[in-house]
């Protein structure tokens, strides 16, 4: 996989934490990996297709899911309701949004899907031949993975 | 003990949600997202606004509108909401009310739909994340203009 499609999810996702997160995001190395992915808890998943196909998993833990939901709100926020769902996928939502911007004005042409949310202990995720790149990021609120899988269609 | 007189006064200005006449412009705020929803309750209600009402989706919003017409002074709209997007209830607002003022909420990437439904009549955009401060300089300036 290219890293041309992972950067502009990693810069969007630094940009649209700082603004509604926490000012503090620190990137951590890539690493490409391997067919079977761990989930961290709560993984909010967006799919690609169109020119390149795919899908992009934004993974956390669900105590950084709900710190990252609250610093959102500006409230404290300790279950798994509607309103953090609903931050979650924003979240999602935002993040994605940012970088299909970037990517089309490098003449990528897809569409999204809107995010879908997973929650659960020992969640993987298999991806059928097409190798990812996951890009960890450091908050006060917790870790999280930017976990890209593209590929072109021709 | 302080009175509140004794602090000084940082922002002397007067809260963008009022008129001259000091009544509160009346807002409508259509999302799906009860996250989006609640922020930009919070940035009008900040500023003095009075909420009249929400809609989660296109159809209750031109339902809505008709019902609140014409004790509404202004809507936001999101563009991707189920049942009805935000652009076919724009086209059926502006319909019904051609001075209606709306302003779109966009995520980003969406600027050919931005484009369109400013074609159709909406008065202004905001593009997220949603920053407080632009929610409000172009709500004002749709108000005003």
């Amino acid at each position: 996989m290219r890293v041309e499609y992972i950067n502009p999810f990693v810069e969007s996702a630094m940009s649209v934490l700082q603004t509604t997160v926490s000012s503090e995001v620190k990137r951590g190395a890539p690493k490409l990996s391997n067919s079977i992915n761990h989930i961290m808890g709560v993984a909010i998943i967006v799919g690609l297709a169109g020119q390149v196909s795919g899908r992009v998993i934004i993974d956390m833990s669900q105590e950084t899911a709900l710190n990252i939901a609250s610093s959102m709100n500006g409230e404290r926020l300790n279950t798994f309701d509607e309103l953090v769902s609903a931050t979650l996928t924003e979240l999602g939502n935002m993040i994605t949004g940012n970088a299909v911007t970037k990517l089309h004005q490098l003449g990528f042409k897809f569409d999204l899907t809107p995010p879908a949310l997973f929650m659960g202990d020992n969640l993987r995720i298999t991806d059928a031949k097409i190798e990812a790149l996951v890009v960890p990021l450091e908050l006060t609120e917790g870790k999280i993975e930017i976990n890209v899988a593209i590929k072109e269609n021709y | 003990m302080k009175a509140k007189s004794d602090f000084p006064s940082l922002n002397p200005k007067e809260p963008d949600g009022l008129k001259s006449d000091g009544t509160p412009y009346k807002v409508m705020i259509v999302d799906d997202s009860m996250f989006v929803k609640k922020q930009l309750i919070q940035i009008f209600q900040s500023e003095q606004y009075e909420v009249l009402d929400t809609a989660g989706d296109g159809e209750e919003a031109v339902e809505k509108y008709k019902e609140h017409h014409p004790n509404i002074d202004i809507v936001t709209m999101d563009i991707t909401m189920p049942k009805m997007d935000g652009i076919t209830a724009l086209e059926k607002i502006i319909e019904f009310d051609k001075n209606a003022k709306v302003i779109m909420i966009s995520a980003l990437g969406k600027q050919e739909l931005v484009k369109k439904s400013l074609l159709l009549g909406a008065k202004n955009y905001i593009v997220k994340p949603l920053d407080r401060k632009k929610v409000l300089e172009r709500s004002l300036n749709v108000l005003t203009r």
